[in-house]
Order: structure tokens, then C-alpha cells, then sequence
């Protein structure tokens, strides 16, 4: 307290003061105008920047990127930003400024078409054309991919739901991989009585939710399916009602695992023998080959077969998307980049590194799981079906998915969940009709 | 202390005598008396603190305010109180006032009488240091570590469920997050188990500051245990009681990360409060409008209740 008794003393101590404000003062300058700048985004020669939400796929795309560059000479720079809710919200923020990121990794349907009508992605219908011409896409992926005829997004994969199986669990209880819908009862009341719980479905993380209704919905009906994600079908039609009774009995028997099983520890309990068959994207193949088990060696996958069969087969698909923002940074280096990403030397490299399957037809994926699964879809002319997740406005989505997670711990029937769901399909379509108008 | 604002007084310049300046300098002096001038220099200390208060708080407050009486279309236009009658027709949003009634009543209820009761049980004993650690050292924790803790214990293969079936209590296992009001109960307990300390160190505090002589006097006037506590400590643990009533009660108006990671305010958003349905309108349902209107509710509802109970409770004496 001395130091503050003389004039003398008193000066020095104020400068002190006074230097430290101006430090902070040209510390949060130095921040703001960091921040202003927006580096992480700014041009760096030879690359393209790649903002996703997925930080464990940083290799594949650093991967892709160097065969990438050997066609055009640009290599991947990828941003991540590990959580999805942020990701969307930060994204379509920066897709204002001047410093949008060069690609963006994006959700296919109407999670695209929602961006492409703010108009701030770029129109890539002559990449797609090209990419047509030289089947490297085939055309009923365009769909998803579109906004009012035309292209905003590249196909990033093309996973399948299918249902993944520990062999030696099969092999110990006799089963193999259904072919019809009754093996697939009877694999789950074998796996029920041994103790194993037959199947995974969980409504933690929102989301999973909806993963048995598409499965189920589309194994009834195909065509229904298509229909009823087109908004041309109603949500209280026979077909969704046999599919959620279908569900219901399946939970009433014991045969899934409780709704807030965590879907991370699937691959482990798969493993351990715990749950029989855990329906999941085909990207779920990683998970299951870290827990130290190789694909088609210790286990495989099969796509669920109709309930009736006579029936056409079908497979659901997600694909994520590559787009290109119209204020890009680089915008001639991320066409480029877009017009080659589905180049089968590119697409080796990445899906070697995803484990997944390719959209390109003419790309195998190198897991002999997915491409067995693959090569059957093609032969056999499965109908390939879009994921429910992606097949309408946002809005009906998120809701519907609410009302899922609500009926699979019980607290609404089948027949409320179908009608709270169709009620808000009439709402959330005749919203999104409305803004389109 | 009192030595060196003795020495600084002389040093000071006073208005009037500025010894060894130029008459000219003195000039603005006299224009500004020194009750202006005080005024001028408290504003200038004040404008940081005002000004970021301003930007941080009451202009996104009042952006909210604004954004509320505007629709969730594309083009959004003006929609007067639409926002505000879904609180109305809204099954989501009833549930989350009823969830929300339920957590004020829960955070504000159990945190003091817990509180109360641990702070006067361990007051004096010898462990209580070490009772104290247990009790407060939850509260150290951030919300979400103590809900992904929580999810272990509560998760229908988790803790809880094995704990039932291994004693044989089979029929009692269930699925604690799954089922409302199942799920917004376990959680307030959750809840409490965090919050509790600091009621805790609240009262101990509370009840170190209450004379001896109080005691002293309640004992000869033969006065023991229950009624000595009730008619003696109780009375004079008030002001405590207020500080605790008030921040739990904010506490539970404003509750999220716990239930954001245990529930995510599911299934089917029937565990939501209204802090988690604010989010889930504007960031997961695209609903912005909604949203807004939401946390205008939300922030009238923490503002009166806080206001209608502090103004009772504290008088000017603060007594």
C-alpha cells in the first residue's frame, strides 16, 4: 500500500496501470482483427479447403486430396468442426461472408435443397452431366442431389443400411445370413432364447430413431416408401400402420435393446456376443473393424429382406455431399476439385480409408463386406431408396423423429404416433410449398 | 492503511489550489465544478462496463425481443403474437412450463432443506471437514461431467438397474431417462446432488455468523435441540435462506446441460424445460421466431420471480 504515498511513487504505478489497459487493449485488437481476417479460410496455393464436420476423417481426405492433386493440383485442406449442430449453424453463416470455405460437407435432399435456395452454392449440373456421361453417378442419385433442376452437390459416399452380424455368434446358434423375412423371425427368436438380445434400436441422439421405421416402412412397401417421403402418401395409410406394429411386436418381445442404448458401444456389443444384429449405415463398418474384428473374416452384413416375398428388394442409401459455395475462395480450384472427386483413383483411396462404399458404380469398395453387398444390390436390380433423415423439409424431420423416439419407449401407440406424424406432414409440406412459391 | 492515506492526502490536487500551474490550466476547473467533474470521471469508469453490458446483453435482448413478433417462413414477415399463442397450443411447450414448474419447485425445495440439514448436522463435528469435501466436491464438477457421470448410473443397462437386479429387485429396474415424469425427477436429483454444497457452505457460513451468546441465553432460558434450532438458529439463518432460495430458483428456471446430455430433452421432447425447448426451436426446428419467443418468456419469468422474491425478502437493512 506504500507504493501509492507519494507523487513520485504514484506515476510509475499509474503507467503501470495505463500499459497493462493499452496490452489488453492491443491484445483484444490483435484478436478481433485474427478473427476478422478469417485465416483458416484464406487462399493457400496447391489446396482447397474442406469444411466438414467429421474430425476422424481428416486422413481420408488429406488421402483423396494427394490423388486428387495429381488431376487437378489441388490437395484437400480439411476444417473440422466435431459437432454437427454447430457445424450447420457456423456454416451457413460463413456461406454469407467472403470467406467461404472452398467445399462444404453437406446432408443430400432437402438439408441441400434448403442451402441451394438461400442461392449461395454453386450450380455444379455440368460436372454432374459429365460425370453421367462417363457413369460415374447413375441418375437416380441426381434427385437427392438437386434444387429446381439443378445440381448443387456431389455425391461424398453411398452408404447402405444393412444389418451387421458377429459370425461366430451365428455360426454357434446355427443361423446364417436371411434370405426371407421368416429366417429373419427365426434368427431373432433363436438369438432371444440363447440370451442375446436380436437387434439394436435406440432413440438416443435424436436421430437413430427413425433408422427401423425407414427400414421397416420400405421392407413393407417400397413403393409406399417413396411416396410417403414425397409427401403423396399419408402417414396413417395400412402400410406405415403394419410397419409399426411390426416394430411394436418386436419391442414387446424383447428382441431390441432398451431406446437409450448408446449406438457407440454397438460395435463392442456385437462383439461381445451381447445383441445379435445391429442395423446401421454400412459406415458403421470402421467402428466394427476397430473393436479389432475383420470385415467378412469375424463378421458381415446383410440388407434386411421384405416382409412379403414377393415384395421387390430394396436397400436404404445416405449419401453425403460435397458442395461448393458460389463465394469460395477459391472457387476455380474447388470446382475442379468437384469435377474430379468422383474419379475412381480418388474414390480408392477414400473409400479404402472410409471402409464404405463409393456413388460411383464403376469404383469397388475395397471391404469385401460392402462390396459384396454392392455388387448383389447392382445385379439383382435393388431399388435404392433415399434415408428417411434427408427425405423432407428439416422441420418434418426433426418432429417426426421426435414422435419415433416417443412411441419406441412406449409413451404414445402406434396409431397416435402415425397421426401426430401425418398432422405435421400436412403442416410442414404446405410450409415448405409455400416458401418455395 | 490509515498511514498511507494520510500521506497521500497532501499530494492529492485540490480543486481550488494547483500549486505551480498556469492560470490557463485552471480555467476548465472553474467552468466544471468538482460535482460535475466527479460525475464526468464515475461515467467514464462506468462506460466500459455499461458498454459491453449494452452490446453483450440488452442488445441481443432486445434483438430477441423483435425477432419474436416475426414469422419462421423463408421470407419472415410480421406475425404480431403468434410466437406467443403456441405457448397455448403447443403440447411441447405445455409440457416443457410443467417440466420447468417442476425444477423450480425440485432445485429450490430440496437444495435447502438438504442443505440446511447437512450444514447444521456437520457444524462442529470433528469429521465434519471431511463431510463437507464429499458434499461440496460435486458441486466443483461442471454440469455436463456430472450428467455423463449420471448416464452411467441411470441408463436403463447402467448402474442403477444392475445395483436392482443384484439385490433380486428385479421388478423395481426400469428405464429411469425414458419415461415422463420418471425422467425429469431422477434428473432433479441429479440435480441436487451437485447443488447441494453450495447451500451447504451457504448455511455454514450462515450459521458461524450467529452469536453465542444467542445460544448461550436460549440454553439457560432451557431451550435444547429441536426448539432451540427452530426458535433460535432458524431465525437468524434467514438472509442465508434468501440467497439460497433466490439462486436456486434461478437455477432451476435456467437448467439445461444437465438434461441437454442426459435426455437431450427426449424422448419425443417430453423431458424438455423451457431452457432446452428455447434451443430446440431455434437451432434443431429451424424456428427461430418460436425460439425467440421462448427465451422472451423465459427471461420475463426468471426476471419476476427473482424480482417479486428479492423485494420481500430483502429489506434495505438487509435484514
Amino acid at each position: 500500500m506504500r507504493s501509492t504515498g507519494g507523487a513520485t511513487q504514484r506515476s510509475p504505478h499509474s503507467l503501470g496501470r495505463r500499459s497493462v489497459l493499452a496490452g489488453i487493449g492491443a491484445g483484444a485488437a490483435a484478436v478481433l482483427a485474427g478473427c476478422a481476417r478469417g485465416d483458416s479460410t484464406a487462399v493457400q496455393p496447391g489446396t482447397t479447403s474442406l469444411a466438414n464436420d467429421n474430425a476422424t476423417w481428416d486422413q481420408g481426405y488429406v488421402a483423396a486430396g494427394r490423388e486428387l492433386k495429381k488431376l487437378t493440383g489441388y490437395a484437400l485442406r480439411p476444417l473440422s468442426n466435431p459437432n454437427p449442430t454447430s457445424y450447420r449453424q457456423v456454416t451457413q453463416i460463413s456461406l454469407q461472408t467472403t470467406k467461404a470455405t472452398d467445399m462444404i460437407k453437406w446432408a443430400s435432399g432437402y438439408f441441400l435443397k434448403s442451402l441451394a435456395r438461400t442461392g449461395e452454392l454453386s450450380d455444379l449440373s455440368s460436372i454432374w452431366d459429365a460425370y453421367e456421361r462417363k457413369g460415374w453417378v447413375t441418375s437416380p442419385a441426381r434427385d437427392a442431389m438437386s434444387y429446381r433442376g439443378s445440381v448443387y452437390g456431389i455425391p461424398l459416399y453411398e452408404s447402405y443400411y444393412v444389418l451387421f452380424y458377429n459370425k461366430a455368434v451365428f455360426r454357434k446358434h446355427g443361423l446364417r445370413a436371411p434370405g426371407t423375412w421368416e429366417e429373419l423371425l427365426h434368427n431373432a427368436e433363436v438369438l432371444k432364447k440363447a440370451g442375446v438380445v436380436p437387434f439394436v434400436a435406440t432413440q438416443t441422439g435424436n436421430w437413430p430413431a427413425y433408422e427401423w421405421f425407414q427400414e421397416l416402412v420400405s421392407k413393407v412397401d417400397p413403393a409406399f416408401y417413396t411416396k410417403l417421403i414425397s409427401g403423396k402418401a399419408s402417414y396413417t395409410d395400412e402400410q406405415a400402420k403394419q410397419a409399426l406394429q411390426i416394430w411394436q411386436d418386436f419391442m414387446r418381445k424383447g428382441w431390441m435393446t432398451a431406446a437409450d442404448f448408446d449406438q457407440n458401444n454397438g460395435p463392442a456389443a456385437l462383439k461381445s456376443g451381447r445383441v445379435g444384429m445391429f442395423l446401421h449405415g454400412s459406415w458403421q463398418s470402421q467402428g466394427i473393424a476397430a473393436t479389432g474384428m475383420k470385415p467378412g473374416v469375424d463378421f458381415d452384413a446383410f440388407v434386411m429382406p421384405p416382409v412379403d416375398s414377393s415384395t421387390p428388394r430394396s436397400v436404404i442409401t445416405e449419401s453425403g455431399v460435397l458442395a461448393v459455395p458460389r463465394k469460395a475462395v477459391s472457387h476455380e480450384a474447388a470446382m475442379a476439385n468437384a469435377a474430379n472427386w468422383l474419379n475412381p483413383k480418388v474414390q480408392k483411396v477414400w473409400t479404402d480409408f472410409l471402409q464404405d462404399s463409393s456413388a460411383n458404380p464403376l469404383s469397388r469398395p475395397g471391404n469385401p463386406v460392402i462390396a459384396g453387398l454392392k455388387d448383389r444390390a447392382l445385379r439383382e436390380h435393388w431399388t435404392l431408396l433415399p434415408r428417411y433423415g434427408e427425405s423432407g423439409p428439416p422441420n418434418l424431420i426433426q418432429g417426426n423423429t421426435d414422435d419415433l423416439g416417443s412411441f419406441m419407449t412406449g409413451a404414445s401407440s402406434p396409431d397416435a404416433t402415425l397421426r401426430s406424424m401425418a398432422g405435421r406432414a400436412t403442416k410442414e409440406w404446405a410450409a415448405w410449398e409455400r416458401d418455395e412459391s | 492503511m490509515s498511514s498511507s492515506v494520510d500521506q497521500r492526502r497532501p499530494s492529492l490536487p485540490g480543486p481550488h489550489t494547483p500549486p505551480g500551474t498556469d492560470p490557463a490550466g485552471s480555467e476548465p476547473v472553474r467552468r466544471f465544478p468538482r460535482r460535475v467533474r466527479d460525475k464526468v470521471a464515475g461515467a467514464g469508469f462506468l462506460a466500459p462496463a455499461v458498454l459491453l453490458v449494452g452490446a453483450l446483453l440488452l442488445v441481443p435482448f432486445a434483438t430477441t425481443v423483435y425477432r419474436s413478433f416475426f414469422d419462421d417462413r423463408r421470407v419472415s414477415g410480421f406475425a404480431g403474437f403468434d410466437n406467443y399463442t403456441l405457448f397455448l397450443n403447443d403440447p411441447v411447450l405445455t409440457r416443457s412450463i410443467q417440466n420447468t414448474l417442476m425444477w423450480v419447485v425440485g432445485t429450490v425445495v430440496l437444495p435447502l432443506v438438504l442443505g440446511l440439514a447437512i450444514a447444521v448436522l456437520t457444524d462442529g463435528a470433528r469429521w465434519s471437514r471431511a463431510a463437507r469435501m464429499v458434499v461440496v466436491l460435486p458441486y466443483a464438477l461442471s454440469g455436463s461431467a456430472v450428467a455423463v457421470v449420471w448416464n452411467f448410473i441411470l441408463n436403463t443397462d447402467g448402474a442403477a438397474n444392475q445395483a436392482l437386479k443384484a439385490f433380486g429387485l428385479d421388478s423395481f429396474a426400469r428405464g429411469w431417462l425414458l419415461e415422463w415424469p420418471g425422467n425429469t425427477l431422477v434428473m432433479i436429483l441429479a440435480n441436487t446432488w451437485q447443488s447441494a454444497g453450495v447451500a451447504v457452505i451457504l448455511f455454514l457460513v450462515g450459521l458461524q455468523t450467529i452469536p453465542r451468546e444467542t445460544i448461550e441465553a436460549a440454553s439457560l432460558d432451557g431451550a435444547a435441540g429441536w426448539r432451540q434450532f427452530w426458535y433460535v438458529v432458524l431465525p437468524q439463518l434467514r438472509t442465508v435462506s434468501v440467497i439460497v432460495v433466490g439462486t436456486s430458483l434461478v437455477n432451476g428456471l435456467k437448467s439445461f446441460d444437465l438434461i441437454w446430455v442426459l435426455t437431450q430433452g427426449g424422448p419425443g421432447r417430453q423431458s424438455e424445460t423451457l431452457a432446452v425447448s428455447m434451443y430446440q426451436e431455434t437451432f434443431l426446428a429451424l424456428h427461430p421466431g418460436a425460439g425467440a419467443a421462448v427465451a422472451v418468456v423465459l427471461t420475463a419469468i426468471v426476471l419476476i420471480a427473482s424480482w417479486l422474491y428479492l423485494r420481500r425478502q430483502l429489506t434495505p437493512k438487509g435484514d
